[in-house]
């Protein structure tokens, strides 16, 4: 057994007889915030749920602070959970929707106040303890759920895209909340999105994941500057991607030759923004261009396949349908360890 | 459509078929002469105060109301448990179920009392209150089914999985977080089967016996062979109760919103 | 969560058993009556008879009659007030609707009480007539097939009502005026238009109505009498006086074959309208 705090092995996970998660492996050491990132049916919410004991896995193992979890029902996991939708309990009011699980604990009125107080003001709720769920914003919601869940000071917070329903500004201040609350109280915290930016904004360590497996794991640094493989370079926004057989880029207009082709890699990837516009051994049409605030992007058509270039919003702009050279500078490329 | 005299007369003459015939039998149970009959003579509440003391009366009211509760009760025992498994879990024969269960509204009634008299109260000598008994639950099963599934399809599962993380078994579950969220569905089934279960009569038909049998056949029976305006009295009788009820109910459950 | 097949298969248990025990059984074995001879084997010899007497042919007939002509006729002055109804203002319409549906609460002993009291001898309806001049004696309504039609109407119009109300309330709201934009008479908007696309409210509610009807038994007794049968009165009739179980198992079997295929249609009708 190994001696991470939280240890899945093997896991699989389906859904009758269709396979959702194959044979995962991850651990995570206590005091993390994970992000569970990928496209939907990736798998990363199903993974959720068998750790919160909703789903019962169909082979493999999890172990949690030592103690082998695969077989205790959800209700003794010590796992909190904040789902998409809150899923707050309409008929209490948001006091009694924080006390629930402190209730059946048995623990005493007085304990049960104190904690529900603290709780409510750790997210800035106190004022509204008497009020329905139904008379809640979606942020006040999202946070009695999250207090809601803290209260009982699970040994994993798991969080169901917890960012995905806010609009811009509030997503922002959920963030900054998330990160303070962890870090405020150290608990091991997993959430499950499909957004990127979050991911990359939020995590200690990102979990790729895509088709029931994982396609890579490691610090938001590592994804995006080190994409391990052609989906993750292209989910992290890597425009530019090509797998590299025998020294020679698989472009859509032929095999194209490299001059010094680094060795035992799988594939290259180009950010639009690492490639060279204006000069270089290729030319291009400028198929479509729009402005980006601070920078201008170009679609290329090319021999290479479509191209997306970037360029600094200062510069002469490309006019549609004028031909640019530009190159493919190794030296800027990400290295993929695997293509497909 | 759109002409103004086009809705008053076209309502009023509708509403006047359809509600007339109930307000000229209130107008002839006020009469005060001897027979039934429209306009009435002099006004009394004679033929009011007759109906309860006709004693067959207070039998088979006693009678019908134990039905309508008993029988509603039952079917929400029956039909509770049922609602949740088909709306909660996805069952192989969730719709074989779901017609088994609804299977009594398809029935005429008349045939349900026919079969239950000849194959269940004569063979196995169950007596012939039971068998009403079965009967009118049997009734009114399908509308419990119904109108609390309604109810537990708009309400998530999702908070009942966060009940059981913060520590709640499954069943425990159901009870304080599903019940508190459906109880206006019940009670909405509750008196809609109440109600059901009171104005049936082709079920009852059969089987009637000696001190058993419902109000309303009670009153058919009386209406053959009585010509005052004591039933006329009774049939406003009824039928004041049942709109008060629903009345009631819609007044402080919204009773609409669940049928 | 709901992983837990033999929890469900318990909480369904009991209605199903219940229902089947209760209710199916008997009523299967009573169905089944209808389909043996007299040795015991199966035969169609039972509907072959009860078909063969005339008084059987007619009642099955008036049955059937006054089905349809009780389900146009809810149609055309259902359509008529729904029309009135949909065009009133939002509070008006609830009250309205809710007068509408008040009948449904009321006893249907009560309801068809009423009109022994308007068509009997000496109704208001005979009365009216009288007085008016158009007979000099009491005519007879009671006891014929119009009582039992106009008793059948009253009983079913606020289903009718309530389904074309609903249907009319989601028709798209320019489609009138679209129509008559292009030319349309009032008779043409309404074949080519209102009709098809509220087709299923009419659907359902004349399924309501056809089934009610078919199945009736407080109206046509009460209004019917022993003189006027129609399918249920008959079945009853045969029990008591006669003692005729076989009888009354074919009648058994008609009536739930005209109420479960016109509640087949229903269904098909709601599918196909889904997937469209």
């Amino acid at each position: 057994m190994s001696d991470a705090y939280l240890d899945l092995a093997g896991l699989t996970l389906a859904y009758g007889d269709t396979i959702a998660v194959h044979d995962l492996d991850l651990a995570i050491d206590q005091g993390e915030l994970i992000a569970l990132l990928g496209p939907s049916g990736c798998g990363k919410t199903t993974t959720m749920r068998a750790i919160a004991g909703l789903l019962r896995p169909k082979a493999g193992r999890i172990s949690l602070d030592g103690r082998d979890i695969t077989r205790v029902a959800a209700n003794k996991r010590e796992v909190g959970l904040v789902f998409q939708s809150y899923a707050l309990f309409p008929h209490l009011n948001v006091f009694e929707n924080v006390a629930f699980g402190l209730k059946l604990k048995g623990l005493p009125a007085r304990e049960v106040e104190e904690r529900v107080g603290a709780g409510l003001r750790s997210v800035g709720l106190t004022e509204f303890a008497a009020r329905r769920p139904a008379e809640l914003s979606g942020g006040q919601q999202q946070r009695v759920a999250l207090a809601r869940s803290m209260v009982m000071e699970p040994k994993v917070l798991l969080l169901d895209e917890p960012l995905s329903n806010l609009d811009a500004r509030l997503r922002l201040e959920m963030r900054a909340e998330l990160q303070r609350v962890q870090k405020a109280s150290g608990v091991t915290m997993i959430f499950v999105t499909h957004d990127q930016a979050e991911a990359l904004a939020l995590a200690d360590r990102i979990v790729v994941m895509l088709n029931g497996g994982v396609e890579q794991i490691g610090s938001p640094e590592e994804i995006y500057d080190h994409p391990a493989s052609a989906f993750v370079a292209d989910f992290v926004g890597f425009e530019n991607v090509f797998a590299l057989n025998d020294g020679k880029l698989d472009t859509p207009g032929g095999a194209m030759a490299l001059a010094e082709p680094p060795a035992g890699v799988a594939g290259l990837a180009w950010r639009p923004g690492s490639v060279a516009l204006g000069q270089g051994p290729h030319r291009g049409t400028v198929r479509g261009t729009s402005f980006a605030g601070s920078t201008r992007e170009y679609l290329l058509d090319t021999p290479l396949g479509v191209i997306k270039a970037e360029a600094d919003a200062g510069l002469p702009v490309h006019a549609l349908g004028e031909e640019i050279a530009f190159d493919l500078p190794v030296a800027r490329a990400a290295h993929l360890a695997r293509f497909g | 459509m759109t002409s103004r005299w086009f809705p008053p007369v076209v309502l009023f003459l509708v509403l006047a078929f359809l509600i007339g015939p109930f307000l000229i039998i209130i107008a002839a149970s006020l009469s005060a002469g001897e027979t039934l009959a429209f306009p009435p003579r002099g006004l009394s509440l004679r033929w009011v105060f007759k109906v309860f003391t006709v004693e067959s009366f207070q039998a088979s009211f006693a009678v019908s109301m134990f039905l309508a509760i008993g029988g509603t009760l039952v079917a929400l025992v029956l039909g509770v448990p049922a609602s949740y498994a088909l709306s909660r879990y996805k069952l192989p024969f969730s719709e074989g179920v779901r017609l088994v269960v609804s299977s009594p509204i398809v029935v005429p009634g008349i045939i349900v009392g026919l079969a239950l008299l000849r194959y269940l109260v004569i063979p196995f000598q169950i007596g012939i209150l039971p068998a009403l008994f079965f009967a009118h639950t049997a009734l009114i099963l399908p509308y419990a089914v119904r109108v609390v599934s309604a109810s537990l399809n708009n309400l998530r599962s999702d908070i009942e999985e966060a009940a059981v993380l913060l520590g709640s078994s499954p069943t425990g579950a159901f009870f304080r977080v599903v019940m508190p969220n459906i109880r206006g569905g019940i009670l909405a089934a509750f008196i809609l089967g109440f109600v059901t279960s009171f104005n049936q009569v082709p079920v009852s038909l059969f089987l009637s016996g000696p001190g058993v049998r419902t109000l309303p056949i009670d009153m058919l029976a009386y209406m053959e062979i009585t010509y005052d305006p004591s039933v006329a009295a009774l049939a406003s009788l009824l039928a004041f109760m049942s709109i008060g009820i629903v009345f009631l109910a819609e007044r402080f459950l919204g009773l609409s919103r669940y049928v | 969560m709901f992983q837990n097949r033999a929890a469900a298969y318990a909480l369904v248990l009991p209605a199903v058993v219940f229902a089947a025990a209760v209710f199916l059984l008997p009523v299967a074995v009573l169905l089944s009556e209808s389909f043996r001879n007299e040795a015991g084997g199966w035969s169609l010899m039972p509907y072959v008879e009860f078909f063969s007497l005339g008084l059987n042919q007619a009642v099955f007939l008036r049955t059937l009659k006054l089905g349809f002509l009780v389900t146009a006729s809810a149609a055309i002055a259902g359509y008529a007030a729904a029309f009135a109804i949909v065009s009133l203002k939002p509070q008006s319409k609830g009250r309205m609707v809710g007068l509408v549906v008040l009948p449904l609460m009321i006893s249907p002993v009560a309801r068809t009480y009423a009109w022994l009291v308007i068509l009997g001898r000496t109704g208001i309806v005979n009365q009216a007539l009288q007085t008016i001049g158009l007979t000099d004696e009491p005519i007879r309504i009671l006891f014929t097939e119009t009582a039992i039609f106009i008793g059948l109407l009253q009983l079913f119009l606020p289903l009718m009502i309530i389904s074309l109300v609903s249907a009319l309330e989601n028709l798209p709201r320019d489609a009138i005026p679209a129509a008559r934009v292009l030319g349309a008479n009032w008779l043409q908007v309404f074949w080519k238009v209102i009709l098809p696309l509220t087709r299923e409210g009419l659907v359902v509610g004349g399924t309501l109505v056809f089934t009610g009807s078919l199945t009736a038994y407080i109206t046509p007794a009460i209004l019917g009498g022993s003189k006027v049968l129609m399918l249920e009165t008959l079945l009853y009739q045969r029990v008591t006086v006669a003692g005729d179980y076989v009888s009354a198992s074919v009648i058994a079997f008609i009536l739930i074959v005209m109420s479960f295929s016109t509640n087949l249609l229903l269904k098909r009708i709601a599918t196909a309208r889904n997937r469209t």
